[in-house]
């Protein structure tokens, strides 16, 4: 395997035109993914394209109301950023240990498509969107299109994602990872629940879910089935709800716990949120 | 390739594959082997080093990732006078047992005394969080990172 280490993005997108690599920025998934025996080296199956030296790509801004956040930026920046949404950051500070919130990369944490992934549930919460580079194009893909199945995305060989767009919003919010320890834990489910009111109406209601089907569960078409409705008639309809999203996960059972446990639990959560809306 | 980076602050120079760990620079390049390598996948801390002073676990870290930046191991920390007083604490306090994990628990009660000198009982153990111990029961580490924040003169 060879290794490139290129310093512009341009001199990345070259590299990406000419190799299929692995693009590795904190190492915090394929380091382990490549482990061999103390002392020896990683064996990757492909080339890699290490990020670390690439400048320009470490940022946090906004613009238009929404984050952007730069591909190389790493979990404790966003977590430490005056910009960054306390809803992100919940979920960010709740993701591996200290040290590998000072390594890691949420771009890392999409382009593992990990199920369970945590960094994924809050982005196709709030319809976040990502920027795919090449060396001859540029194109936006909101990150529930870009996740197409167990540890696939869509991205071509020769792209890399250069950029996060994350709208800002000032929903209610409910956000439970539950895991066999505080840190350190691969989730065994996660619950994201948002919602909007306006006299005493539901203006917006979203719900994702992760570790229960191949990538975190949406459905904008379940939503819209009770945005509008006043909160009362809402929660009369809990049993619906309830319903709705029993029939839309699909939890397998893993090392971690066993699917009917997952679904009882992603199923008390979501009735948990139902019942918080005020 | 040669790759250059600031340890225990002293510019040093490795030719290494870029991919190598941090830790095998570390322990088997640089014969510094007060880093330890315990699960190798980042789930128990004894492998910690400062990156720009920031713990890192060193055994998911390929060495290209600390190209020009600062590396502090244990043996670095060892020669400040903040690794007295957490020393002295883990001591007293009983907050090293077997000791494989200790490197690896002072590298992060440095950093974290570095970053907020008074810590709470909960920003200790959040900032252990990372790093496992089979002995203690933690609550021993816990003691001696509070001894030490109150500069060893606590009790």
């Amino acid at each position: 395997m060879n290794s490139y280490i290129p310093t512009s993005l341009e001199e990345a997108l070259k590299i990406l035109f000419e190799h299929d690599c692995y693009i590795l920025a904190g190492g915090t998934d394929l380091m382990v993914q490549n482990h061999r025996s103390s002392g020896l080296l990683p064996t990757f199956k492909k080339d890699v394209l290490f990020t670390s030296q690439i400048e320009g790509l470490d940022y946090i801004k906004v613009i238009n109301n929404e984050l952007h956040i730069g591909a190389n930026t790493k979990y404790i920046s966003m977590i430490e950023s005056k910009f960054v949404p306390t809803m992100l950051k919940n979920v960010f500070v709740e993701i591996a240990s200290p040290s590998i919130r000072n390594m890691a990369t949420l771009t890392g944490n999409i382009n593992n498509a990990s199920p369970a992934a945590d960094g994924t549930v809050p982005l196709i919460l709030l319809d976040a969107r990502l920027v795919l580079q090449s060396k001859d194009n540029k194109r936006e893909i909101s990150v529930d299109d870009y996740l197409i199945g167990f540890k696939k995305t869509d991205r071509k060989p020769n792209e890399m994602v250069t950029e996060i767009i994350v709208p800002l919003t000032d929903h209610k919010y409910l956000w439970r990872k539950v895991g066999s320890r505080k840190a350190e834990s691969i989730s065994k489910v996660t619950f994201l629940g948002a919602y909007k009111t306006s006299n005493n109406k539901i203006s917006d209601f979203r719900i994702a879910l992760g570790c229960v089907s191949i990538k975190p569960v949406r459905s904008k078409q379940v939503e819209s089935k009770y945005i509008g409705l006043t909160i009362d008639e809402l929660k009369n309809k809990k049993d619906e709800i309830v319903n709705d999203y029993n029939q839309l996960i699909e939890p397998v059972t893993d090392q971690r716990s066993n699917k009917e446990y997952k679904r009882k639990v992603a199923i008390n959560l979501l009735k948990s949120f139902i019942d918080s809306i005020k | 390739m040669k790759i250059k980076f600031n340890l225990n602050k002293k510019d040093v120079i490795v030719d290494v594959d870029p991919s190598m760990r941090l830790l095998d620079v570390l322990r088997n390049v640089l014969h510094l082997t007060g880093t330890k390598e315990g699960c190798g996948e980042g789930s128990c801390g004894a492998c910690s080093v400062l990156v720009d002073n920031m713990p890192y676990d060193s055994c998911l870290t390929p060495v290209i990732n600390v190209m020009n930046k600062q590396v502090m191991t244990i043996e670095g920390i060892r020669e400040s006078k903040e690794y007295e007083t957490i020393a002295n604490s883990f001591a007293k306090m009983g907050g090293s047992q077997c000791g494989f994990c200790t490197p690896g628990m002072i590298i992060v009660t440095y950093a974290l005394l570095m970053k907020n000198p008074n810590p709470s009982e909960e920003e200790i153990r959040l900032a252990l969080s990372g790093n496992i111990c089979r002995c203690t029961g933690y609550q021993a580490i816990v003691n001696a990172v509070k001894d030490a924040s109150k500069g060893g003169k606590h009790e």
